[in-house]
Formats: C-alpha cells, structure tokens, sequence
C-alpha cells in the first residue's frame, strides 16, 4: 500500500516535469507565433514574474494584497453558503413540500452561471464588495446542498432509529445523527462547492472589478491589458497553488479526521 | 394487588395496519399482552408473522391503534425506557467510539459529570466483557463486539424494557452461543426485563423464562413459562418435549 | 499498462506541439490571400463595419491587383484579446482603443497604427448633488464606473485629473469596471455615483437630464482627439504592401461613404447598435470618423509619464506607419 502510494507520487512528479519540459519546448522553439514570447513566456521569465508579484506587485500594491481581499470574500461567502445549505437542506428534511420546492430551485440556480446574473445583483446589492460574496454563495449553496440533501435523504433507517430511540428529536437529531451520518456527501459538496467558489470569484473578479477592494482576478486582468502575460501566468499559478494548499492542507485532513477515522468511505 | 405492581407492559388490542396506496395489510389484529418485571420473554414466529412489527410498536417506531403501557405511562413515540438491540451490526453511530456511543444517551438526559459517565460506560463495558475496548470506532470491531457494546449501551441506560430484535441472528454459532450465555447471566444478574424476538427455537429455550409463538396477524398461539431450569442444556429434562411443542405450534399454520 | 499509458501520453504531448507547429503555416503561403481582422462591437468602429459589410477591402485589392483576398471578420471583446491574437499570427489587423494599441506598440507585439478609425465625446455623469468638480471626488467614497481598468476611458480620467491639477490616480482606488451599458444602468438606480463612459452612452446619460455632467473629462479627451485606431502586423505592412495598401483604403473609402451616405449607414447599424434610425444617425454625426490621428503622441506622452505604460515611444512615428497623417 505504502510502495504504491509512493509510487504514484514518483509518476505524478515526472508528469509535472515532463509537462514543464514541453512548455520551455514550446516557449524556447517561440512556437506560437511572430512574438511568441510575449504570449508564451518561457519558465524563466515566469518565475521572475512570479517573485515580482509579490515584490513589486501593481501600481504599488503587492499580490498579497490581492490575495488577502479574495480570500477574506472568498471565506465569508464560502462561510454562509456551507451555513445557508445545511439550513435549508435541514428544512427539507422537516417539510416534505419545503423538499420539492428546494429540490426545484437547486436544479434551476445550479445551471445559472453566476456571473451571468451578475446585472441583477448589482441591482439589488449596490456597488459593493457583497457582489463578490454573493457570488461566491451561488456558486457554493447549489452543490453544497444537493450533496447534504442527497447525504440526508441517504441516511440508514437504523441511524435515525437508534437516535430516536436515545431521544433525539428534530434540530437534535437533525445535528446528532443526519449531520454525522452524511458526513461523506457534506464533504464531497465542500470539494465541489470550493472549487466552484473559486473559480467563481476569479471570474466574478476579472468581469466585475472593485478597485478599492481589488482581488486576484482584477490583478490578472490588469496584467492581461498590460499585455504582461508572464505576470498573468504567475498568478495563474498563485492561484492553482492556493488551490492545491486548500484541498491537501484542509480538505483532505477534515476527510482524514472524520470519513477516514470513522471507516465511512463509500 | 402485586400482579398489578408486578405489571411493566401492559397491551391492549394492539393493531397495526400498513397501507400503502394499493394494498392493506393487517399485521397486528388486536393483540393483549401483559409482561411482568423481570421476565425474559422470547417471541417466536415465521417470517411475517408480526413478530418484529410488535417490537417496533412498543419500541414507538411505528404508528399503532390501540395501548402500550409501560410502567404504567402509555407510550406512542420513542422513549430510553424502552432500548432496542437491533440485528444490524450497523446500529452504533460510527462516527463516536466505543465509550462515546455509551456516554452520548446518557449525556442527552443530562448526565454531564465526566468521572460518572466515564464510571458507567466501563461498568456497562465490564458487564459485557470489552473492556479496554474504550477508544475503538465501531468499524474496527467484529460483529459480535459490536452487538456487545449495543446491549453495553442499552444496559448503562437501565430501560424498564431492554427490546431485541434477533440479535444474534447474524451471528456464526460460536459467537451466538458466547453471547448468548452473556445475556443470559446479565439478565439474571441485573433483573432486566427482556423481550427478545428470535426465529430460533434453541435460542427461546436456553434465553426466555416465557416462551411465545406468534402466527400470522400476531396470533399468539403458545404462551408459557420455560419449564427448563437454566442453565439450560440439550441434555435438560423436558428439553425435547417443549421443543416439540414449540415446533408443532411454530407450524400449526401449515399443519392446519 | 505502464508502458501503454507512457505510450499515450508521449503521442498527446507530440500532437500538442505538432499541432501548434501546423497552425502557424496558413498564414504565410497561400494560394488565395486571406486576411484576419477583428473589430468590436459599438458605434465608435462604424467605418470597419461598413468596410465589412460593403466588402470594401476586397474591392480595393481587387482593382489594384486583379486578385481576390478573402477577408475574416472576427468581433472580439477586448482590445487585450486582440493583442493576444496579433501577437500569435493568428490576426493580421486590429481595432482596438487607443490605449491598448499604445501599450501593445511599447510592449512589441509587433504592429503599428495604420490608421485612426474614430473619435468620440466621453463624459463623466455624477447623481452626486455634492460632486460638482473631480476635486469634489478625490478623497471620497464615491465609485466611478468605466469600462476596464486601464481603457482608455481610464487614462482620460487620469488625464483629466492631471490636467487639474491632481494626481493622475488620485481615483484609482474608486474605479468600478463595468461595462458601459451596466454602468449606466447603475448610475440611474443611484447604486454608484459616478460613470464615465462614451458615445452613444453619453448622450443618452445627457438626454435624461437628471445627472451632473463633470465637463474635466469632456474637455481633457474630445471627439477630435483618437479614440479608436487600426493596428496592422508589421508583417503584413513589410512582405505584402499591396494588401496593405487595398486596407488602408477600403478604411479610407468606408469613412468617405459614411460622409456622403450617412443616413443609409445609420440604417445598416443602427440594428446593430440597438437603436432608432434616428437616434443612431444622430449619434453618427457627433462622432469624428477621420484616417488622421489626433493627439496619438500625446496620449502615449501621458501614459508613460503617468505610468501605464514602462517605456515611452521616442517618437510619433514609432506608433504608426509612415502613410499615417497626424499627431
């Protein structure tokens, strides 16, 4: 088991190498056109771009900054969306009717891609940085709560019957035993909701931009109109690394601590 | 006067319907009972016959026309006066350990003294012989442990009724038989009152001090003492004579 | 199975970089002349699109050269998109604002300016009762809504902050980007304070009557100063002057018709543009369609004194090809 995993480990490192070899390839024989290296820098002005965002930053103000916007809009709307599903989703659980209507309204927002809504939100939240947050809400609410729903309506008869038996009963059982026992679709719904809120709140950033809050997907577009594309992919890769430290540095501990430990993989 | 006292269950024209939209099907047909204190009673029954419809009812599981009296209190809904150890290895909560999975009842009526709980859970864990067994996630236990450490939690609770729904059935025969001298021995050391659902007639006759047979609509169709004293062996007195009669009645539908 | 997998991903890494080998040929040697030119949507590129829907290149090739040139419109959304596409050989012409096609100069892309396509008024409206002069702004809460951080409606903005005396981004951090249809949009809910946006929004805003209008900005960038031009890939200029030419005046003859025909273009845009006949002939008259640049310099002087841009342009005919009249 341990050889394997390792093993696995070694194959996905020399993908990563290889998949750099191609791009220095294709950035060194400026394969992509006349000014090839103005759209396909090579790695190592990447890597330059990628200290100067952080050193140097826009117009004076560093990445970090950037960063710290996001993630704070990012983590409030991923806060109310993860709260906002299990409520509703727990309702449904208490009114049939409630179910269907929700179960309803989860289908149609879900295909809504939110920016696309975005000329609405303006219109009912201002100019605001709750835009974003908004924003990051749809894009997590809908899959975090058809995975918890899912998960509830999923929930072994037994649980439920032995938490009533030691006397469990409505909120209490709903935190006690469906809570728990749908441990696995919750956290599912929370990989699929972050990485959705993620994305998101880039797009929603580069469509929408807030300049007195500016977030990362503002930065990416400034450096796109600037034409500083090595810039551009450094953040893209600031991005891709945030993304990577949320999933093994939160995500698949909470999954070790509870789904792992409790023996509940499905 | 003391028959009355005596009296934990009590049941009056018990009936229990389940419809669905096409058909109706009549599972109980007014079924009186009355259990006293202390009593292990076995239930048996061929398949369909009501046996664990009953059990569910008292259990409170189940909407039923009709009195289920326990202690006195009439009952319709769930209640830690009546505890169930189900046949499914799958009724711990697996996301609570061993010692959890005790304590947590028992903290929802508003035990919150640390020392006590901790006193109760390895005193109900001692009674069923897992102890050291504290810290263990129900998916790192076998069947047996797990039904073990059910009773365990069902016991630390002290139900006036502990209600078992073929417990052991999914058990192999050499865990069947360590467990069920287990229940045997706490049973009578601790006074419960058991009702105990089994489709075994071994089992009836070395657990149950009262025998049952139900046939179908929840007719009961045996009801007596077990004549046998315990610790009952094949080898007993009467031993094949009640076994007889247990099977003739399990049968008098087919016979009939 | 490994060696299956190394196998399949070998073949897919060969057929990325084939494939990015294969597309750069089509444009250099062909039998039929092709030309890729994109342009995007709004009144302000009216004469490309008369050129476009008249076929007025191709016709100007053909007379010259008695040869045929198949021309490729593309509208695209941003003048960032369409550096990208010159930049890879994918397109050989562009119409984009004259601050990316500044900032695109500068950074090397490899075109220049072949020839201005339009100026037009651009306006700064408040619903503010208190904003009376940008001074009024610097300082304050208020938001300002304009197209893209960094367009040139940016720059005008900072231009004309410059012009009064203040920092040129003393305003930067009240920036909204939105596009200007939204924008005007939230400027009438009262959800910003500010918008600084272009013709036909700007008369439109005017025409309500209900908002402020800041005259700093009108003043600082007008109708007569560039406000679109046409890029064209240094590319195409060297190795088929021709074509070159038969664009420059299938532009050049599109902005004649416009003057001669005005109503009838009006007619064929005003579809487009989502407007009356009238209102689109009207908007027309008050925009300045000339193939001189206006002020093009100067505009790349301010950009790099106020930072936009790293490096300045030495001179003017470092932005444009020496057929372009103009400053």
């Amino acid at each position: 088991m341990r050889k394997k995993e390792k093993k696995g480990f070694w194959i996905q490192i020399v993908f990563i190498a290889l998949m750099l070899v191609v791009w220095e390839t294709a950035a060194r024989l400026r394969l992509f056109g006349p000014r090839s290296e103005i759209i396909f820098p090579p790695l190592e002005a990447i890597g330059r771009a990628f200290v100067l965002n952080f050193a140097k930053g826009y117009g004076g103000v560093s990445l970090w900054r950037y960063i710290g916007n996001s993630m704070k809009l990012l983590g409030e709307g991923l806060l109310i969306g993860i709260i906002l599903a299990l409520i509703l989703s727990g309702a449904c659980m208490v009114s049939v009717s409630f179910r269907r209507i929700y179960s309803l309204v989860i289908a149609v927002m879900d295909l809504l891609p939110g920016v696309a809504m975005l000329p609405v939100v303006i219109i009912i939240f201002g100019i605001s940085p709750g835009v974003i947050v908004f924003l990051v809400v749809h894009s997590v609410l809908w899959p975090m709560s058809r995975n918890v729903l899912d998960g509830f309506l999923a929930v072994p008869r037994i649980y439920v019957e032995a938490g009533k038996n030691i006397g469990l009963r409505g909120i209490s059982l709903l935190l006690g035993v469906y809570l728990p026992a749908s441990v696995t679709y919750v956290i599912s719904g929370l990989k699929v909701g972050w990485a959705r809120a993620w994305r998101g709140l880039i797009s929603a950033e580069m469509i929408f931009g807030i300049a007195s809050c500016p977030g990362i997907g503002l930065y990416i577009n400034q450096m796109r109109v600037n034409l500083n594309n090595a810039e551009m992919y450094a953040t893209l890769l600031v991005i891709i690394i945030i993304g990577l430290i949320v999933q093994y540095g939160i995500l698949v501990p909470i999954e070790n601590r509870t789904v792992k430990k409790w023996g509940m993989s499905r | 006067m003391t028959e009355k006292q005596n009296c934990i269950l009590r049941i009056d024209n018990l009936i229990k319907i389940f419809d669905d939209a096409e058909t109706e099907d009549t599972i109980l047909k007014g079924l009186n009972l009355t259990v006293q204190r202390g009593e292990f009673m076995c239930i048996l029954g061929p398949s369909g016959c009501g046996k664990t419809t009953f059990l569910r009812c008292i259990a409170g599981f189940e909407e039923f026309d009709g009195q289920i009296y326990v202690d006195g209190h009439k009952c319709s809904v769930p209640g830690t006066d009546r505890i169930m150890v189900f046949q499914d290895f799958n009724q711990l909560f697996p996301w609570k350990t061993v010692e959890q999975n005790i304590q947590y009842p028992l903290k929802l009526q508003g035990l919150r003294d640390k020392d006590e709980l901790r006193r109760i859970s390895e005193e109900s864990l001692i009674k069923v012989k897992l102890q050291g067994y504290e810290r263990y996630y129900p998916h790192q236990l076998s069947g047996g442990m797990k039904q073990r450490v059910a009773i365990a939690k069902a016991l630390a609770l002290k139900p006036a009724l502990i209600l078992m729904d073929e417990p052991f059935a999914a058990l192999d025969a050499m865990t069947r038989s360590e467990l069920q001298e287990e229940v045997l021995r706490i049973s009578e050391q601790e006074g419960s009152t058991v009702i105990f659902v089994t489709h075994n007639i071994e089992e009836a006759i070395t657990l149950g001090t009262r025998i049952l047979v139900f046939q179908k609509g929840g007719q009961v169709v045996f009801d007596e003492k077990n004549p046998i004293k315990r610790p009952v062996t094949p080898l007993a007195e009467n031993y094949g004579a009640i076994w007889e009669k247990l099977h003739r009645a399990l049968h008098s539908e087919d016979g009939g | 199975m490994n060696k299956m997998s190394a196998g399949l991903l070998g073949l897919s890494l060969l057929m990325c970089i084939g494939g990015c080998g294969i597309r750069n040929q089509n444009t250099v040697s062909n039998e039929q002349k092709s030309l890729n030119i994109a342009y995007q949507y709004g009144l302000a590129y009216t004469p490309a699109i008369v050129a476009k829907e008249k076929g007025l290149i191709e016709e100007a090739y053909k007379e010259a050269t008695g040869k045929e040139v198949s021309v490729t419109w593309i509208q695209m959304n941003s003048g960032a998109d369409i550096n990208t596409g010159i930049a890879s050989g994918d397109l050989n012409v562009g119409f984009m604002g004259a601050a990316p096609a500044i900032t695109g100069v500068v950074k090397d892309v490899g075109y220049k300016v072949f020839t201005n396509l339009s100026g037009q008024e651009h306006s700064l409206m408040t619903n503010e009762d208190d904003v009376r002069s940008l001074k009024d702004l610097v300082g304050s809460s208020h938001q300002i809504a304009l197209v893209n951080i960094g367009s040139i409606q940016h720059i005008i903005l900072a231009k004309a902050l410059s012009e009064s005396g203040l920092d040129p981004h003393a305003l930067d951090s009240n920036i909204v980007a939105m596009k200007h249809p939204d924008g005007m949009a939230a400027l009438e809910t009262g959800n910003i304070a500010c918008h600084l946006t272009s013709s036909p929004y700007t008369y439109m805003e005017r025409s309500s009557g209900s908002f402020y209008e800041l005259d700093e900005v009108s003043k600082a960038w007008s109708a007569d100063d560039s406000f679109i031009v046409g890029v064209a890939a240094t590319s195409l200029y060297e190795e088929d002057p021709e074509l070159y030419k038969a664009l420059c005046d299938g532009i050049r003859t599109a902005m004649e018709y416009m003057d001669t025909h005005m109503g009838e273009v009006a007619e064929m845009t005003c579809e487009l543009d989502g407007n009356t006949k009238e209102d689109e002939l009207k908007y027309l008259e008050s925009g300045s369609y000339t193939a001189e640049t206006n002020s093009l310099f100067e505009l790349a002087r301010f950009m790099s004194d106020a930072g936009f841009i790293d490096t300045m342009p030495d001179s003017y005919e470092d932005l444009v090809f020496d057929n372009v009249l103009g400053d």
